[in-house]
């Protein structure tokens, strides 16, 4: 059973470098072709990941057993559904280019972790923690594709102040497309971020006494949360947009993830698992 | 038979010239009968457009005929033969295939890689085929240069980028607004460039055009014609709220349009982007709007540096399109000479079949007295025999054929196994 998976986690593995390169690729000769190619290619690899969730989700034991490997592997499957939704609603491929490198990514860090150890202590599994992580993980995928379009706005944009349309800015998406995936990206990641923290809460409120808002992880967290609404409400009610938005996106995350990264090493939290 | 193309274009000869000769060709309604009585012309069509016109024919007995075609031109240009020697040029054969490719790819039009061009070329064939003027090799030969123009277009990015200002607005605009359909355009200034930007505009799903002018006049009519509103220039400032698209070309001398005015919009349009097109000379919109958030300005010179880039890479292109084009002229090229040897080859198995079944009837009497299994090995005997012998003529032929020169083998052929009589 356990090669079969491993083996299964390989091949997963081999389908979405191939897509990185493609899209690195398609990139650097400046086609679209190769690009439909390279997303065709995730569609398969998004299929296998899938596949590599199976044994998790019917595991007799329950979800929240779920390995860390298997755990990572979910992270990298969010952000390919995420991406692959908005690619097909939005028809914007070369951003492929940005996000699957990401998903690579995840699934290095899966690698590195073990397939066989549950990652959720015994003490923590319940179903609040089951809807604590799959809205959380949800939403912070769609920041991802979020920052990734805020990125390719920021190089398109120069380019076009720039007056100048080069090769790679016949091959980025229109403004226009980049800022709504932005935007959508935003939205929806803090309302999915937003059920996250209430089920966090929720299980944390039954389950510890006192202590737990002060946890580290909890108050970078919520910082977060409180920066991304701050962004949606400049957005919806002054009409901030274009590339500020693209710009403080981008900037909101990258401090998000050095945050995650600092708390995980600096810092004892009820997190320490993730 | 010989292909033939004579003509002049804009590289050979000077406007005055292609002029004339432009309305000799439009004003005879029978030119293709006339050219078609000229001796030795069996095929024909002509092309007659403002930067070429050009004659294509099949023909027999090359020299002559190709004279005649020159001083056909010559005459309805009405130049002297002096004249021609410099001004009209005359290809045969693989040259003549190359130049026609090139040209409905448009390699070799004043503008590289305009498509107008295609449609031209296919205009004067459709005429041809009308009048019955063109036969087998000149029908392939149109349809293998669509085809050529088609590769040309679909595999190399020739046609790719726009290579007019007006049209470099149009694809700015698509990279800020994604899709135009729905958006709204001024136009400042009701002149010709300002219509030119308009009309593509429009074509491109633009939904709404205000026209704003110092005559109300000359605004009244361009709104007529583009179904838009007409406004006084001092009203300008407010619709800005209201627009995507800003196309300036008045011949004001002081900007029109102050870097705090549009500021001011930006607020009212909650920084929905705004491209500002300034063509005019001197410039009619401050400079410094270009800095502002959400705002993209683009004067006439940043447009024509986006138009002479475009240029470049056409130029680029054309290398990968003369690669397909050559490829195709091959193929047509030999498609022609096979052509050439496949009539005598099926003379040849004629010839062969009917001494056979000649044969066969005198020797039907003793033929019957045989069993039937053994009349069948006589037929068969008799076959093998004559296909071993035709085997090396045939095989000859046709690897000649693939050749140039396959005139005279094929010649050799008719007169040694007498197929013309």
């Amino acid at each position: 059973m356990i090669s079969i998976a491993s083996f299964l986690f390989k091949l997963t593995f081999a389908f979405c470098a191939l897509s990185v390169l493609a899209y690195l690729l398609s990139l650097l000769i400046k086609k679209v072709v190769l690009a439909k190619v390279a997303t065709w290619i995730l569609v398969f690899a998004f299929f296998l990941l899938t596949g590599n969730l199976l044994p998790a989700v019917f595991n007799p034991a329950g979800l929240m057993s779920i390995a860390s490997r298997d755990f990572f592997t979910f992270c990298a499957w969010s952000v390919a559904a995420a991406y692959l939704v908005f690619q097909f609603k939005t028809k914007t491929r070369i951003l492929g280019a940005f996000v699957s490198p990401i998903i690579l990514l995840l699934l290095i860090i899966a690698a590195g972790t073990a397939a066989d150890k549950s990652l959720v202590p015994a003490d923590l599994r319940s179903w609040l923690t089951f809807a604590h992580l799959i809205p959380t993980i949800g939403g912070e995928a769609l920041f991802v594709i979020a920052s990734c379009a805020g990125a390719m706005f920021l190089i398109q944009n120069s380019s076009l102040k720039h007056k100048k349309l080069s090769a790679l800015g016949r091959l980025l998406p229109s403004l226009h497309d980049l800022d709504r995936i932005n935007h959508h990206g935003l939205l929806w990641g803090f309302l999915l971020l937003t059920l996250g923290i209430f089920a966090g809460a929720a299980f944390a409120v039954s389950a510890w006494d006192k202590g737990w808002p002060t946890d580290p992880k909890i108050i970078w967290t919520f910082a977060v949360w409180v920066t991304y609404g701050f962004l949606l409400h400049q957005r919806l009610a002054i009409g901030w947009r274009g590339a500020r938005m693209a710009l403080l996106s981008c900037a909101v995350f990258i401090i998000f993830l050095f945050s995650y990264l600092a708390v995980k090493i600096c810092f004892a939290t009820v997190h320490n698992f993730i | 038979m010989m292909i033939i193309l004579t003509g002049l274009n804009h590289k050979t000869a000077p406007l005055a010239v292609r002029e004339k000769l432009l309305a000799a060709c439009t004003e005879k309604t029978d030119l293709l009968s006339e050219l078609l009585a000229l001796p030795g012309v069996r095929e024909v069509m002509h092309l007659a457009t403002c930067n070429r016109v050009e004659i294509l024919a099949a023909v027999k007995g090359q020299d002559q005929t190709t004279q005649a075609l020159r001083s056909f031109v010559a005459q309805s240009a009405g130049i002297t033969q002096d004249e021609a020697t410099d001004c009209v040029y005359t290809y045969c054969d693989e040259a003549a295939v190359l130049h026609l490719f090139r040209v409905t790819s448009s390699l070799d039009s004043m503008i590289m890689g305009e498509t107008q061009i295609l449609g031209q070329v296919k205009e004067a064939y459709r005429q041809a085929l009308e009048k019955h003027a063109t036969g087998a090799l000149m029908n392939r030969l149109l349809h293998r240069a669509f085809r050529t123009a088609k590769r040309v277009r679909t595999e190399t990015a020739i046609a790719a980028n726009p290579v007019s200002v007006s049209f470099a607005a149009v694809e700015l605009a698509k990279k800020i607004f994604g899709n135009l359909s729905g958006k709204k355009v001024l136009l400042i200034g009701a002149g010709e460039m300002a219509e030119l930007t308009g009309t593509h505009l429009l074509g491109n799903g633009v939904q709404d055009i205000i026209i704003a002018n110092r005559s109300n006049a000359q605004a009244s009519i361009l709104a007529e014609k583009f179904h838009g509103e007409a406004v006084m220039l001092a009203d300008i400032e407010e619709k800005l709220a209201a627009v995507d698209i800003v196309v300036s070309s008045t011949g004001a001398t002081k900007y029109i349009l102050s870097v705090d005015a549009i500021r001011q919009s930006l607020t009212r349009r909650k920084n929905r982007p705004l491209l500002l097109i300034d063509i005019a000379m001197p410039r009619d919109i401050e400079p410094a709007a270009g800095e502002l958030e959400n705002v993209y300005l683009y004067n006439i010179d940043n447009l024509q540096d986006i138009v002479d880039e475009n240029l470049q890479s056409r130029k680029r292109e054309a290398r990968l399109a003369e690669a397909i084009i050559e490829e195709e002229v091959r193929k047509y090229c030999d498609w022609v000479r096979e052509l050439e040897a496949v009539p005598t080859i099926v003379s040849l198995r004629a010839m062969a079949e009917a001494i056979v079944q000649a044969e066969i009837a005198k020797a039907a009497p003793w033929l019957e007295t045989m069993k039937d299994e053994e009349r069948q090995k006589v037929q068969a005997l008799v076959n093998a025999v004559v296909n071993k012998l035709l085997h090396n003529p045939v095989a000859a032929l046709k690897e000649e054929s693939a050749d140039f020169g396959s005139a005279h083998i094929t010649a050799v052929t008719r007169q040694l196994f007498q197929l013309d009589e």
